[in-house]
């Protein structure tokens, strides 16, 4: 049977775990038989690809097609890429989504597909381990995360073809893994300093509940981040023959030195070293702990106020204990600024570099399971969600910190005489004006009857799923007219990108890919199925007989093609419903909009609770 | 009047899960946030209680336990788990139960534009942003720990008022414009708060 997986898709390692037959979670061998794989993935000239350790021993040879650290990049536009991430790649900045140039310039690849890459060999590496595919899997993301970087990872995970049953934050997964480890109760911070983001997490233990209370962070601050500094200093103090501006071969090779004489720092009390770099160059490093501890220690720092700002925001003054995770953690001067910080000596008994897959692998196998009755994970949404008004400033509509899934809905009018559109500008964040938060999505509610300003009232309600991932819809209250929109982050694929790219990956079509459409396409007439037949209860007499006849022809017709194995027969039936019923649609909605007239209220013929939604509600057919 | 989806039983009341094949339900018109969490419907509340209900429904609720199940009862896994979240949300802060209250008796006092002529109000709340932003300027940070401090004992001043308006049974016809100002009063000092807070990190940094 499928064994459900846990994967801790990192900015510098990413690891797959699973719970084994004694009910225990371990880590599995990713890369070879070590369970770290590096989160490098290398494009070659001619099309060859490495993924792991042999990407990065690539590196130094060809740094431009050797990316690392994508995670920095996933669910960015090209505007906001910052100047410090660019580093050596080469960007096409032509779409809406970030791509770099590789594989000598002839291929573009979005951090999607890189991200996707480095999960196709961690499912790879679990088949092997186990002995079968991979069923469903949990993916890791930091807390502090937003709309666009959730959907940018379940992309990748789509296009790895995994069964994604669930987006988990690192933090809250790290808890789990000590929580049922530990047995502890009370109320924990999970200090996580990664690679490249840092998370914090105040949570509630108590009987097998896992409350979070609130969260904080920085996408942008992790070891990479000391590794740059350090490198600056080696370069400017130590680098034989000089350079002001030494190439990208150069520079890899300093931050990759750099990070090895952290390592090596955080066990000695000084180096001495002379590192051989690419073009003949070479490092001299003569370095004691101090000295690099007074290089990091400003953006050791930094990590200061999203700590205060989630013990605050959770209500509490102090915690019972600090968790710690991210492999920056063992830098002693990290657990000394920790110690400091909360007034108690750190929980080190787990691995920090394997705690949050462990985490992951638990929560896999229990939804994997249905659940499990002894353990429930009640995390929060970590930026607030809001709309643009008019003059530019943000009305929060969901506030941070909200426990998932959450739902809230706010009510809008028009602003001048006759006016029959609304652009809906969707936000993420805490600032007060839109320009300053980040932009979700853009799209206009059309069709607002023509009425003095004022008047219409129009209802955009919010619904987060238990990913933590947005859907918008938008209705006008006064006559019912309702659009529900799929909101497609600005800077994320589209259903058809994705789509596409799912036909494009040869390993795709050889694997299952049609075993995934079909169940796809097998959810989305279940849908249909079931709306249509609640919606025959109520209006039935809407059609004639020889109408209704002919609908429950064709339904019988798709229930039919959704037990077969055809994904294409059944999309095909949908669409024949799809024409079948729109007479019956129209129909509805006349009746509902005279109903309105007459005084009646909205809501009691609504399908559906305007302050609940769901992804499959709003999942549209993909043609 | 209702029947369950999947055994088509009939069923007196709106529930989580149906009483016969045990199939999650959706949420029912009559369901509030009150009767959700099996609570009455007053502004007075046992908060650990409130707690407890929300855990134990969200233990049998929350999506996590239908992560496998047919997409229907995905669907209402989500529904159910997310007015659970929101009614757990909105009592357990006391502003939003009353302002919840107010709404379930017809008055929606955080609708748009509606606001409440409060003149009384208008010379404390300049006075009170003038000792802000002045501790703002000096960077004092005492003194907005002690603004922060007052804000919050004028918060617990209102609700112990408000809680004293809802006592009376009349309240929902005679006194909900009282509450109403309160409501909006407690929302400023709220804010008073936060910005005290905001500019007192701001300066430790």
């Amino acid at each position: 049977m499928p064994r459900a997986i846990g994967i801790d898709l990192g900015t510098t390692n990413s690891l797959v775990a699973h719970v084994d037959e004694r009910n225990r979670p371990a880590v599995l061998p990713a890369d070879e038989g070590r369970p770290l794989l590096p989160s490098v993935v290398w494009y070659g000239p001619a099309g060859e690809l490495e993924v792991g350790a042999a990407a990065r021993r690539k590196a130094p040879e060809r740094p431009v097609d050797t990316v690392l650290s994508v995670k920095r990049f996933m669910g960015r536009g090209p505007g906001d890429v910052r100047p410090e991430d660019r580093g050596i790649y080469q960007f096409d900045e032509s779409g809406a989504v970030v791509k770099l140039r590789v594989g000598g310039g002839a291929r573009a690849v979005t951090p999607i597909e890189v991200s996707a890459e480095i999960l196709r060999v961690l499912k790879r590496r679990a088949g092997e381990a186990l002995g079968d595919v991979p069923g469903g899997c949990v993916i890791t993301v930091p807390a502090y995360f937003d709309d666009s970087q959730r959907q940018a990872t379940k992309d990748a995970g789509r296009l790895a073809g995994l069964d994604v049953l669930r987006l988990l934050n690192e933090p809250t997964a790290a808890a789990l893994a000590y929580g049922l480890d530990k047995q502890v109760q009370g109320t924990f911070a999970v200090y996580d300093l990664g690679g490249g983001t840092f998370d914090v997490s105040i949570l509630r233990l108590d009987q097998g509940v896992f409350e979070v209370l609130s969260t904080g962070g920085d996408t942008h601050l992790g070891g990479d981040d000391f590794d740059r500094v350090l490198a600056r200093r080696l370069i400017d103090r130590g680098l034989t023959p000089r350079a002001a501006a030494p190439s990208p071969a150069v520079l890899r090779g300093a931050v990759a030195a750099a990070q090895r004489i952290r390592e090596t720092l955080s066990a000695e009390p000084a180096v001495e070293a002379s590192v051989e770099l690419p073009e003949a160059y070479r490092l001299d490093v003569r370095l004691t702990r101090a000295e690099l501890e007074e290089l990091i220690l400003p953006v050791v720092e930094r990590t200061t106020e999203p700590c205060r700002a989630a013990l605050r925001d959770a209500g509490v003054a102090r915690v019972d204990g600090v968790v710690l995770v991210g492999g920056a953690t063992r830098t002693p001067l990290v657990r000394r600024h920790v110690r400091a910080l909360f007034g108690l000596e750190p929980l080190t008994d787990l691995d920090p570099d394997t705690v949050v897959a462990l985490g992951a692998a638990v929560q896999a196998d229990a939804l994997d399971r249905g659940g499990r009755e002894d353990v429930l994970l009640l995390d929060v949404i970590p930026l607030s969600l809001g709309v643009e008004m008019m003059g530019g400033v943000v009305e929060k509509i969901v506030l941070r910190n909200s426990t998932i899934p959450a739902s809230a809905t706010q009510q809008f009018t028009t602003y001048a005489d006759g006016q029959t559109g609304m652009v809906i500008h969707v936000v993420q964040g805490e600032r007060e004006l839109a320009r300053d938060c980040r932009s979700l999505a853009r799209f206009t509610l059309k069709g607002i009857p023509p009425m003095p300003a004022g008047i219409a009232r129009v209802e955009i309600a919010y619904a987060v799923d238990a990913d933590g991932i947005l859907q918008v819809s938008a209705r006008e209250l006064t006559t019912g007219i309702e659009q529900r929109i799929q909101v497609k982050p600005t800077y994320g694929l589209t259903e058809d990108e994705v789509e596409k790219m799912l036909v494009e990956s040869i390993e795709h079509a050889e694997e299952d890919v049609s075993e995934r459409f079909l169940r796809e396409w097998r959810v989305e007439g279940d849908r249909i199925l079931s709306s249509l037949e609640t919606a025959f209860q109520v209006d039935g007499d809407l059609l004639s007989p020889a109408e209704l006849g002919q609908v429950e022809e064709r339904m019988a017709g798709l229930r039919t093609a959704m037990a077969g194995t055809d994904y294409l027969a059944v999309k095909a039936w949908i669409e024949s419903v799809d024409a079948a019923t729109k007479v019956f649609a129209e129909r509805r909605m006349d009746k509902h909009i005279r109903k309105a007239m007459a005084g009646h209220r909205v809501d009691e013929f609504a399908d559906h609770p305007p302050a609940t939604g769901s992804r499959d509600d709003e999942h549209e057919p993909g043609a | 009047m209702l029947h369950c989806w999947s055994c088509k039983i009939q069923e007196e009341e709106p529930t989580p899960f149906c009483p016969s094949c045990r199939k999650i339900q959706p949420v029912g018109r009559t369901e509030d946030y009150f009767s959700l969490l099996g609570l009455p419907r007053q502004f007075g509340l046992d908060g650990q209680e409130l707690d407890r209900r929300f855990r134990e429904l969200s233990r049998t609720l929350h999506p996590d336990r239908y992560a496998r199940a047919e997409a229907r009862e995905r669907r209402l896994s989500l529904e159910r788990a997310t007015r659970l979240n929101d009614a757990h949300r909105y009592l357990r802060d006391w502003r939003l139960r009353a302002a919840y209250l107010l709404k379930l008796a017809g008055t929606d006092v955080f609708a748009e534009g509606k606001t409440f002529a409060d003149p009384d109000f208008l010379e404390e709340q300049l006075e009170w942003r003038e000792a802000l932003a002045l501790a703002q300027a000096d960077g004092d940070a005492a003194g907005l720990a002690r603004i922060a401090e007052r804000a919050r004992a004028r918060l617990a001043e209102l609700e112990g008022e408000v809680a004293g308006l809802f006592d009376d049974p009349e309240w929902f016809s005679e006194l909900v414009i009282e509450i109403a100002r309160r409501l909006s009063r407690a929302r400023y000092y709220e804010n008073i708060v936060a910005d005290a807070e905001r500019a007192g990190a701001a300066r430790r940094v």
